[in-house]
């Protein structure tokens, strides 16, 4: 057992999802009476067989989840991913698969290309650490959940006002119910990213009070990006809010969450492929004096 | 022949004659109770619904075939008191494969006026209690209204001729209503005029958990009497701009000539909206809203054209469906008749065991009589070996008069056993 356990990659959970995708997109094309079961059995085992990976990290190497960008990102997508069979079993006939799984599939390709080395930790720093890694995964979850929301709620609204009926293995939910996801979420991505960004504020502080690990600098890229989000996110959910009394407010707060997931994948981007003192151990006194602005 | 059918439905029987034909579920049963004395030993199911009426029979001992279709037109007629020179032309008459493919095609609802529409299946089943309770009802018909059962839930299940809905109030409720609002329980219906489609709509509204209905006509006593009828709340028709800012689904089908809601009726009932979401479902024709509102933001506005042409696309759909439907019905019948056919031919293989098993035992009785020191254990293995034996020679006769089955009737089969082995009927 431990030895199948420990055998678990990263590509054996990702093709899972890749095979219930290719059955969520083949709706489209055809009809069949085994793709449902299908679907749940290839995403049911990609989501046991990455909680597993995700439990034998979490045991055995010298890491926990949200420690490392790499935990991070395959921890978002294991979330998105059981909200998804979750989805899909309650509504097998909605096709929200089509939409959350290229975004599950999409973090556990940016985790492959993150660090898997730990954030430095100090046991005074541990637990801001995790509140801020939380809350950051929190408000990536509920973006991608508004997005998907207001992706439908887009279709769904063009569809009904095209006047064209449901089509049999591609029914969406109702735009009320659409509308009123979108809206929340927004709401929870605002406040999650907001907490996430001040935790780290505080984490920061702490660091630099006690002189334990190395702080990072206010014009550091990832204290931007993530200063640019909370800032968007926060303007979003309030203009989502303001115009919710309006009889084109759900419309707006769909195109906000769409929005509102363009910055966040910008964001991701910016952070995987630019450099930042963000996540990084501590420079040695000897290193920190001969080049203060070094980067590992 | 063991089974035969006469009928007639929508599309070769008028309107005039079809209502003259129809029988009541009184008159059904007394028709088949002198079906019964009419033709005794027979069995018989008499299938009657606003768009046909079918008597299927059967007889399984081929001594005693089922009434042929001529007769059984006579029998109708005379059960409706109509001259049957009438209905010769209208109805008709059917024997054994086509029979079984007919009735299997009709519980699967292809045969009906809406293709795949699913009450035909409560209708044969109805047809067959009532059979049952009359006592005409037997093991062949039990074997064919099952099999049909069957084969329409088969239907059901593998095709989706029966998933696309038809209705005007049915779409606009199901399709549409219930692609904007996730509920309606706690939404405010408001019902202005008192067209046909009202009534219907409304109790479509109301399966889907509508309660708060307000009904608005230009007569108030109407208006009170349809309220009273719906279990409604009766509005006045003066209030129209304010029942319309507090309603969130509209079902209007007045019968005014121009229309009833302008777009300043409107615009006094939008202000006080609040943003929230109006579907209007304007099923009158000519239409009771001007076009123009539903291009305000919020409002979501369906014309009886507009719903008729997603009642055409669901019935193309249907009509894709059929092919596959057709398939499962032809399937079907090959097995009910192939096991119809094997069931034929169970006396001759009974009469050539027996036979066979005679023989053996005649001839175990004389080797046992020659051989008296045998011990029992050696009888029972010889007694076994004998059994074996001749189930091996039987076996190849028996396999081709089963495969002989499947394809029909295996008459020249079980004629050439019968001269061969001196079969006697």
């Amino acid at each position: 057992m431990v030895e199948f356990v420990s055998g678990i990659s990263v590509v054996c959970f990702a093709a899972s999802y890749a095979v219930a995708l290719l059955c969520e997109a083949s709706r489209l094309l055809f009809r069949s009476g085994v793709r449902g079961a299908a679907m749940i059995a290839f995403a049911a085992a990609g989501l046991v067989a990455h909680t597993l990976f995700l439990g034998w990290r979490a045991t055995h190497e010298p890491a926990v989840p949200l420690s490392s960008a790499f935990d991070w990102y395959l921890l978002a997508a294991w979330v998105l991913a059981g909200g998804y069979l979750w989805l899909t079993i309650a509504n097998p006939r909605t096709p929200v698969g089509l939409f959350m799984l290229p975004v599950v599939l999409g973090l556990i390709g940016a985790a492959q290309v993150s660090s898997r080395a730990p954030f430095p930790q100090s046991p005074a720093t541990q637990i801001w650490g995790a509140i801020h890694g939380s809350f950051n995964l929190a408000a990536s979850v509920a973006v991608a959940i508004g997005a998907l929301a207001g992706c439908l709620w887009l279709i769904q609204a063009g569809r009904l006002a095209r006047k064209q009926p449901p089509l049999r293995s591609f029914r969406l939910p109702s735009l009320e119910r659409l509308a009123h996801t979108t809206e929340r979420t927004l709401a929870i991505a605002a406040w999650t990213a907001a907490a996430g960004f001040f935790s780290g504020i505080i984490l920061n502080a702490v660091n630099r009070q006690r002189g334990l690990l190395e702080t990072v600098p206010w014009n550091d890229p990832v204290v931007l990006r993530m200063a640019g989000l909370v800032v968007w996110l926060v303007t979003a959910a309030a203009a989502a809010r303001i115009t919710s009394r309006r009889a084109d407010g759900p419309r707006i707060a769909s195109w906000l969450s769409l929005v509102s997931f363009g910055v966040l994948t910008a964001s991701i981007l910016w952070g995987l492929f630019g450099t930042t003192r963000h996540g990084v151990p501590p420079i040695q006194p000897a290193a920190a004096h001969a080049d203060p602005e070094a980067t590992p | 022949m063991t089974l035969a059918f006469v009928g007639g439905t929508h599309r070769t029987v008028p309107l005039a004659l079809r209502e003259r034909l129809a029988f009541s579920a009184e008159q059904a049963a007394e028709a088949l109770v002198r079906f019964r004395e009419r033709f005794p030993g027979q069995e018989g199911v008499l299938l009657s619904t606003c768009n046909r009426v079918e008597f299927y029979a059967a007889g399984e001992r081929s001594d005693v075939p089922p009434p042929p279709p001529d007769q059984l037109l006579s029998f109708l007629a005379e059960c409706r008191g109509i001259d049957a020179d009438l209905l010769t032309p209208v109805l008709a008459g059917d024997r054994d494969e086509a029979v079984v493919r007919h009735l299997f095609s009709v519980a699967a609802g292809l045969d009906s006026m809406v293709l795949g529409e699913p009450q035909i299946v409560a209708q044969v089943k109805q047809a067959w209690s009532l059979a049952q309770e009359s006592r005409t009802a037997g093991p062949l018909t039990g074997e064919m209204f099952q099999a049909a059962l069957r084969t329409a839930k088969r239907v059901t299940t593998e095709t989706a001729i029966g998933r696309e809905r038809l209705s005007i109030p049915s779409v606009a409720v199901a399709d549409f209503a219930s692609g904007v609002f996730e509920r309606f329980d706690d939404k405010r219906i408001l019902l202005i005029g008192a067209g046909k489609m009202a009534g219907e709509t409304l109790r479509y509204l109301r399966a889907a958990g509508a309660r708060d209905i307000v009904v608005v006509n230009r007569t108030a006593g109407r208006a009170d009497e349809l309220a009273g009828r719906l279990g409604a709340r009766a509005g006045r028709f003066e209030d129209l701009a304010a029942e319309l800012s507090a309603a969130d689904l509209v079902v209007s089908t007045t019968g005014a000539t121009e229309p009833v809601v302008s777009p300043e009726l409107f615009g006094q009932a939008e202000s006080r909206r609040g943003g929230r979401p109006l579907v209007v479902l304007d099923l009158a024709v000519p239409r009771d809203f001007d076009p123009r509102i539903g291009q305000r933001p919020g409002v979501w506005l369906y014309s009886v054209d507009d719903l008729a042409a997603a009642c055409d696309a669901n019935r193309k759909s249907r009509q894709r469906e059929l092919p596959a439907a057709l398939t499962i019905i032809d399937e079907e019948t090959q097995r009910f008749m192939g096991d119809l056919h094997h069931r034929s031919t169970a006396p001759v293989i009974e009469r050539l065991r027996a036979g066979w098993s005679e023989t053996g035992e005649a001839e175990l009785d004389r080797l046992f009589r020659r051989l008296p020191t045998l011990d029992d254990a050696a009888r029972a293995e010889i007694r076994q070996a004998f059994d074996r034996y001749a189930a091996k020679l039987l076996h190849p006769p028996l396999a081709s008069l089963r495969s002989e089955s499947r394809a029909g009737s295996p008459h020249g089969l079980l004629d050439a056993l019968k001269r061969l082995f001196d079969l006697k009927d």
